[in-house]
């Protein structure tokens, strides 16, 4: 205990110097702005941002790419509860509640609460991260390639149990986007897979490219299509603060997405994606009333808000303690990293206190940063919202292009997007979430990794998935769930839940 | 009202696009004839990795001694095979180089059975720039204390063990297929996307033995989650004096080690080539270049444009039968 006090006395010496108080700010300030801004997430911010970092010393550099990754999940929850788009895949489910609490005149109050919950989620969350950053590195490692397999089936499971609206949609846009990963070269044997000889296609499709037209492109052409019926909150804000009733009503279930979110952010494979869904989920289907969610609940909002923003921290638990990157946004901050000569490894805590304690304490400070920004900025938000969209589409669709561009300098990449974008279109119009697509490409890369791997180990014999305890009690879980969500009684109950929505 | 907003976004777009600007500007000292404008200079892995690191060190002392800004652009894709391919139709004018490797000089062309460039007629050979050393590690709980250790493991239980790799056909899987026809022994390749997931599984004890860059590797070594068995180089590397050498630990004659160099157009001007030779040459000399990559555990070499030549047909010429007999082909 004496030593973590010690460790974050460390990192708030470090955190708190101007400059990378500064540099925290300014990470938190983007990363809101291209939170609300739809269509510009944080991997091609931080991909655009990357080279500017070179100048500064690594602790300054990282604390800010940081900031704008956080400052993108409360930029995010802000779209979607005024403008019902959600700024950032994470705030989807935002959307749900958020936006027609907005639309009750209670717009105030739901930012507000996913403030204030994502406040307190974040705090939570980097206090774990700071306690349990060194036994974790040790727990991870239990993690072989079969408990990895079984948890990649989780968590597609998972993602069908939990999509919105159709559970055969849901399944055929996991299978597309599991067909998707399967593009390129294979990585055992070199051979290529659905190339169709194309060069470009052999290292397969690129995932900021897959996500940036699927969910950029597609947006922006979506607006387009009615642009004048974009659903900006018109109504007064209102008060910020929630009242005695808001918060008593909220607090329960910010404990629970905290939770939730903190735990599967740590997961490999964008966990924190999962989140905000399954907080919401569960907080349905406890709830004394739950035809009161989609109808403007707060728990709605309070929980998967929470839910985001912890996922959002704790998914640096595996790239600070082991180096690995859990997704696209930490795989840009280990090239970050390495280009200022830090190794990512388990060794940056021992070697770079320094750069560990000082990101930890920063991230604290930047959601406190992020709580005093957005709550009187929320007007300012609100109004460039308003920007016609005739203005803000081309510079979008520029950041877009500039962004993948700048990633491997390869042109077909930006026509990629633009084709991605017409197929996230079509699906959008065909009444397919692409959502399931993305998370189907992310964990079915993985999970054939996986699984190929965990069985050239065990030298084909597929027996080592049963024999492992951990993998074993994942796959039994997993089959507990899907037996549950296919049974007809559950179906219907499911499809209440979603279908509202 | 409204529209003050977009003003205010472009105040932004100016801040950012000036900080750019400003971390590029540099007094520029041309003085007529070559260089009078920026040169590309392409690394055809991703930001972050080994040769990126090289690289960007390379360019920014190459830049001061050209008087002209040296940008790196990573071009990425194909095991780097599509960044080689640009400079290999790129225009002969000097402007645009590369920053070539022993993947892309020497194994891929090698290994694909659809040749996108050949690696000696398609370029100009400029200068080598640095060697990294590979290393042998092993999980700290594999009871082998040396390479002979190992070797006589593997023999007594052949077809047991398996060995990580960042990738197939990468110079690290190579050293490990060369490993084993040198040593008579047998393993299970298994790769991986890149180093950093491999020294993760060979740390947690998923795959006990692995063949890695130096320079990743190290951290490792130094906080003892993995035990280093030998480099993979002639000597020992200045910054692990301690760990043998492969050849000295059992293995005469093994030598493997990864290298950059510099690549220009075919056909570029010898002026031009003799201009970015002499350039490389004075940044590798400075000792402040040096001293950072030897913290990074590479070393730093040049050579003239005919040795590197030489040093490429070397390459392909050591590394062919251990491609063959690996059986690895890619498209």
């Amino acid at each position: 205990m004496t030593d973590l006090l010690a460790n974050l006395g460390l990192g708030f010496s470090i955190a708190l110097s101007l400059q990378n108080l500064a540099l925290c700010f300014l990470g938190c300030l983007v990363g809101t702005l291209i939170g609300v801004l739809p269509g510009v997430g944080p991997i091609a911010t931080i991909a655009m941002l990357l080279p500017i970092t070179f100048g500064l010393d690594p602790v300054g550099a990282l604390i800010m790419l940081a900031g704008i990754y956080y400052g993108a999940q409360y930029g995010g929850s802000t779209t979607a509860i005024l403008v019902n788009i959600p700024g950032e895949a994470t705030s989807v489910i935002t959307t749900l509640d958020g936006h027609q609490m907005a639309r009750q005149g209670r717009a105030g109050i739901a930012l507000g609460t996913a403030a204030i919950a994502s406040f307190f989620a974040g705090t939570v969350a980097t206090l774990l991260i700071a306690a349990l950053g060194a036994p974790l590195t040790k727990l991870a490692l239990v993690f072989g390639p079969a408990e990895y397999f079984a948890l990649m089936v989780m968590g597609l499971v998972f993602a069908v149990v939990l999509a919105r609206g159709s559970i055969l949609k849901a399944v055929a846009m996991i299978l597309v986007g599991i067909l998707f990963a399967s593009v390129g070269t294979d990585l055992e044997t070199g051979q290529e897979r659905m190339t169709f000889g194309l060069a470009f296609l052999a290292d397969g499709v690129d995932f900021s490219v897959l996500a940036m037209g699927l969910f950029g492109i597609a947006e922006i052409l979506r607006n387009l299509d009615h642009t004048e019926t974009r659903d900006v909150v018109r109504q007064q804000i209102g008060r910020l603060l929630p009242g005695r009733a808001d918060i008593k009503q909220a607090t329960p279930s910010v404990l629970r997405g905290t939770v939730i979110g903190s735990t599967l952010g740590i997961l490999p494979g964008n966990g924190a994606v999962l989140g905000p869904f399954a907080s919401y989920a569960i907080e349905k289907r406890i709830a004394k009333d739950p035809s009161r969610f989609g109808n403007g609940a707060i728990e709605g909002v309070a929980g998967p808000e929470s839910a985001n923003n912890a996922g959002a921290q704790t998914s640096f638990i595996p790239l600070l303690t082991l180096g690995i990157p859990p997704n696209a946004v930490m795989a840009l901050m280990v090239g970050a990293m390495t280009i200022h000569g830090i190794v990512p490894g388990p060794g940056v805590m021992t070697k770079n206190p320094n750069l560990f304690w000082g990101m930890i304490a920063s991230m604290w400070l930047g959601n406190l940063m992020l709580l005093i920004i957005n709550l009187p900025l929320v007007g300012l938000w609100v109004r460039l919202l308003k920007v016609p969209y005739r203005l803000m589409f081309p510079a979008i669709l520029m950041f877009c292009s500039i962004g993948i561009y700048s990633i491997n300098s390869v042109p077909t990449d930006v026509m990629f997007i633009a084709f991605f974008g017409i197929v996230g279109y079509a699906l959008i119009k065909l009444g397919f979430e692409p959502a399931p697509l993305l998370l189907g490409f992310v964990l079915g890369r993985l999970m054939e990794e996986y699984l190929r791997r965990a069985l050239t180990l065990s030298r084909g014999d597929p027996i080592v998935f049963l024999e492992r305890p951990v993998a074993a009690g994942l796959l039994l879980l997993t089959a507990v769930v899907l037996a549950a969500a296919l049974l007809p009684s559950l179906r219907k109950s499911r499809d209440e839940v979603f279908t509202e929505a | 009202m409204s529209h003050s907003y977009p003003a205010r976004r472009s105040v932004l777009l100016g801040s950012i696009a000036a900080a750019t600007l400003a971390a590029a500007g540099r007094p520029v000292r041309a003085q007529g004839g070559y260089p009078t404008r920026p040169i590309t200079l392409v690394i055809p892995f991703a930001a972050g990795g080994s040769t990126d690191v090289v690289g960007r060190l390379v360019a920014q002392k190459m830049s001061d001694e050209l008087g002209q800004q040296v940008i790196v652009e990573n071009v990425v894709g194909a095991g780097g095979n599509v960044g080689a391919a640009r400079i290999a139709k790129a225009d002969p004018d000097g402007y645009s180089i590369l920053m070539g490797t022993v993947a892309t000089h020497a194994l891929n062309p090698l290994m694909l059975k659809r040749k996108p460039y050949d690696p000696i007629a398609d370029f100009a050979p400029v200068s080598l720039l640095a060697v990294i050393p590979n290393v042998l590690v092993v999980n700290p709980k594999l009871p082998v204390k040396d390479v002979k250790e190992l070797i006589a493991l593997l023999k007594a239980e052949p077809g047991k063990y398996n060995y990580a790799s960042s990738g197939l056909g990468t110079p690290l899987h190579l050293s490990g297929e060369l490993f084993k026809s040198m040593a008579g022994v047998s393993m299970q390749h298994i790769p991986y996307r890149g180093s950093g997931p491999a020294l993760n599984d060979v740390v947690a004890g998923q795959v006990p033995i692995q063949f890695d860059n130096l320079p990743s590797a190290s951290e490792f070594i130094k906080s003892g989650g993995l035990r280093g068995l030998a480099v993979t180089t002639k000597e020992r590397a200045s910054s692990f004096p301690d760990i043998p050498t492969i050849a000295e630990a059992g293995l005469p004659g093994y030598e493997t080690y990864t290298w950059n160099a510099l690549f220009a157009p075919p056909k570029t001007p010898p002026a031009v080539i003799e201009r970015l030779n002499a350039a490389a040459r004075k940044a590798m000399a400075d000792p402040n270049l040096i001293e950072r990559m030897k913290a990074f555990s590479a070393t730093v070499v040049s050579s003239t444009p005919e040795a590197l030549g030489e040093h490429v047909k070397a390459e392909m010429a050591k590394w062919a039968p251990v491609v063959k007999e690996a059986g690895v082909t890619t498209e």
